[in-house]
């Protein structure tokens, strides 16, 4: 309660001394020109919010509060997951400029950046930091979601990564334990599927959908349990390391013992899986946690459990993978770039993020500290809690840089030929490798 | 009868004569103003021009440009890259592969679905009255959307809960299930089986109405001379349909070659590349790594194969035609 409340108590002093300051100062200075809240202030005005499908229901969560908050209405416009950076894009280099707010996936950040798809708002959240409170967000998210050529093109909103959720029963009935090594994973799951797969049921969900944040996710689960990265501190390809063959390897390993087949699984056939008790493991995304206990679109509420993600090879200490992870920003053709700002603003802040946390099926986990430890989100979803505490600080990126939908495409290509088993994990590693070289630069 | 100097052949003669100064002063007033009569031409296709250049020419133009060009989604014409797109990409086994496979899967499927479409049509032609209701019934595949007969083929051949699958299982044919999208040789199959569900219905309605213009009496003579039916369709109905069912196959041809939505929703050109055709291969160049430069380059280049693989077949549609007008 203590760190919720006391956010809060700051934020609201924050907003009262931000516009003061900012009135007498920057207005006058003419410098940015300047909204704020009030009510119905924005009565009559809209904002076109193009936002990825699973995020549907907190945008119009977010829609419903904003135009309580300040009566300005916001057209939510959902697309598949993998074709926001794609329409959003095309509506800024086509003129069109349909799009106010951006729900981009931050590895996109640099492609994001480079092309100017949404504004560069550094000056913005500089000017407003009191409100933000930018130091508020997880430090492993913020750069990495935000930051490209020194810039900042919006704010965090959903601070996504995968954990290991399984079916206790399931488990309790064969006698087997939560993994902690990759090497356990795969005897649990092919213990489970050898004796369990005549009934349907599967040792693993293995999401490995030949999508780049789908398979790339799954891979990125094991590279960081392995010890390894992406990319070096310099930005180079670190791919020609033992860890990244080796998660390589592990991927290819599962593919027997997973629900047939992982090429074809996606979050849209491996959620219901598990909720419906016909796979005893899967790695996903924190807000799981909230989907299997509601008895609506849940088989196995209470009979499931949640750990982080397992390790291996040489390394013992367990890391999650940033897998997806969101963030709002103003599409650069906005009309209404101060009131897409404040919407960002009131999206992403506290309240709303709390309120979002603890919003069944929003798809949103926490990007900030005062979420994530705050006592309604550890009342409301304990076990992902309890997971994600002191381990979203340390999470992987993955590649941010502009030629990162390449990289992640490349990536994607050569795990799912892995998959299909025309390439061993050894040769798709080198070849991913050699692509990253030639995209970025040895 | 009147002769040239009776009164009534002077009037018929001045009337001629006058026509005659009509015609020769309109003609010499069409010869004196081209220009004129230019322009009139020229607006009638004016209209055409219009249409051509907008949905043609500009188009042909901007993705030549963007060819010769370094270009991505969100910032076109970076940099002039001469051929360096066409040479990546000639140089690309993915895209050749990728080539390759569609001028395989449409000379395929379109063989496929033009002999099932012509055995319905003859099925329906011999209903004659019910035929036609039954048309207007197996025209639904082809009603539906291609995102939705790609959802519903998923649904039914997916490897959990699948209802082909499910079937299979039950009546003990598998213990296990198959992955009939994620195996290189069954994903193809798949994707073929509900291409030909969704577009037989069109051919079939094609050769339907070929079939029903074909002259009654050429039949009925046969008849008469004890043809059977074998021998009807041999030596006379497939030489008479021989230049119809020419047109119809260039026509699927050149739709099979752009086949993307069934590859798109049930494979996503997987598993590996194994069903990635050139269509969704330039699709993933474009909107997924947004190198569009290297896309258009691969569109031209795609444009040529179907032109040369689609030349046989405008060949044998003429020849056809030809041969059907010699024996008229």
């Amino acid at each position: 309660m203590s760190e919720n409340g006391t956010a809060r108590k700051v934020s609201r002093r924050s907003v009262l001394s931000g516009a003061a300051s900012a009135g007498l100062g920057l207005a006058a200075s003419g410098a940015f020109p300047r909204v704020g809240f009030g009510d119905a202030k924005f009565a009559g005005k809209s904002l076109n919010l193009l936002i990825i499908q699973p995020h549907v229901i907190a945008g119009r969560k977010l829609a419903a509060d904003f135009e309580a908050a300040t009566g300005a209405k916001i057209n939510v416009i959902a697309v598949p997951y993998d074709q926001l950076l794609a329409k959003a894009t095309l509506d800024v280099q086509s003129g069109a400029n349909q799009y106010d707010v951006i729900d981009y996936w931050f590895a996109n950040v640099g492609a994001i950046g480079r092309d100017e798809i949404t504004l560069d708002v550094t000056e913005w959240i500089d000017r407003d930091k009191a409100e933000i409170q930018p130091e508020d967000y997880l430090g492993s998210l913020y750069d990495p979601y935000t930051l490209f050529d020194g810039k900042r093109w919006g704010l965090p909103y959903d601070g996504d990564s995968h954990v290991l959720f399984f079916n206790k029963e399931i488990f309790d009935k064969h006698g087997l334990k939560a993994p902690t090594t990759w090497d356990e994973y795969l005897g649990v799951a092919k213990a489970i599927t050898e004796a369990e797969s005549k009934n349907g049921i599967y040792g693993a969900a293995v999401l490995g959908g030949k999508a780049p944040i789908i398979i790339g996710s799954t891979y990125a689960n094991r590279l960081a349990g392995f010890g390894g990265s992406f990319l070096t501190p310099e930005g180079r390809s670190a791919l020609d390391s033992a860890a990244a063959v080796q998660a390589a390897k592990a991927l290819k390993d599962i593919v027997p013992y997973a629900l047939p087949t992982p090429l074809e699984t996606r979050f849209e056939e491996g959620l219901p899986a598990f909720l419906s008790g016909k796979a005893a493991i899967i790695e996903f995304w924190s807000d799981l946690g909230v989907y299997a206990n509601d008895p609506k679109s849940s088989k196995i509420v209470d009979k499931w459990e949640v750990v982080r993600n397992p390790v291996g090879g040489s390394n013992k200490t367990p890391r999650l993978a940033l897998n997806a992870g969101y963030v709002f920003g103003i599409a650069s053709g906005s009309k209404q770039p101060e009131l897409a700002w404040e919407f960002i603003k009131f999206a992403t802040g506290q309240k709303e993020q709390t309120d979002l946390l603890l919003t069944t099926a929003s798809g949103i986990d926490p990007s900030r500290k005062s979420t994530l430890y705050s006592d309604a989100y550890k009342k409301f979803a304990p076990k992902v809690q309890n997971v994600l505490a002191g381990a979203l600080e340390n999470g992987l990126s993955w590649p941010t840089g502009p030629d990162s939908p390449q990289l992640q495409q490349t990536l994607a290509d050569n795990l799912a030929l892995i998959l299909s088993g025309d390439k061993s994990p050894e040769q798709a590693i080198a070849d991913t490798h050699k692509s990253w070289i030639g995209i970025i630069g040895a | 009868m009147p002769t040239p100097t009776s009164p009534g052949s002077a009037s018929s003669a001045l009337k001629v004569l006058s026509l005659t100064a009509t015609f020769n002063t309109t003609l010499a007033s069409l010869r004196v103003e081209p220009t004129r009569r230019l322009s009139w031409r020229f607006l009638w296709v004016a209209p055409l021009v219009a249409a051509l250049t907008i949905t043609t020419v500009y188009p042909g133009i901007f993705l030549i440009a963007l060819a010769v060009s370094d270009s991505r989604l969100g910032k076109p014409f970076r940099a002039f890259s001469a051929l360096k797109n066409f040479v990546a990409s000639l140089s690309d086994p993915l895209f050749l592969e990728a080539l390759g496979r569609s001028a395989t899967y449409a000379v395929a499927s379109s063989f496929v679905q033009l002999i099932l479409g012509l055995a319905i049509a003859l099925l329906l032609s011999a209903l004659v009255k019910s035929g036609r209701f039954l048309m207007s019934l197996i025209l639904l595949p082809l009603m539906t959307p291609p995102v939705m007969v790609g959802i519903a083929w998923k649904l039914i051949l997916a490897p959990a809960g699948g209802l082909l699958n499910g079937v299979l299982m039950n009546l003990g044919i598998t213990d296990a299930p198959i992955s009939f999208l994620g195996t290189a040789g069954l994903a193809w199959l798949s994707v073929g089986v509900a291409d030909v569900w969704q577009w037989t219905p069109f051919i079939a309605i094609l050769c339907f109405a070929a079939i029903a213009s074909l002259p009654g009496d050429v039949f009925e003579a046969a008849a008469i001379d004890g043809a059977n039916a074998w021998q009807v369709f041999r030596r006379i109905l497939l030489p008479l349909l021989a230049p119809q069912l020419a047109a119809i196959f260039l026509l699927r041809l050149v739709i099979a070659f752009k086949i993307f939505d069934l590859v798109y929703v049930l494979t996503f050109g997987g598993p590996g590349f194994h069903t990635t055709t050139a269509s969704f291969h330039i699709w993933r160049r474009a909107l997924e790594q947004f190198d569009v430069g290297r896309a258009a380059a691969e569109t031209l280049i795609f444009t040529l194969v179907v032109g040369v693989v689609t030349l046989p077949v405008v060949w044998l549609a003429k020849h056809a035609a030809k041969a059907e007008a010699g024996h008229a």
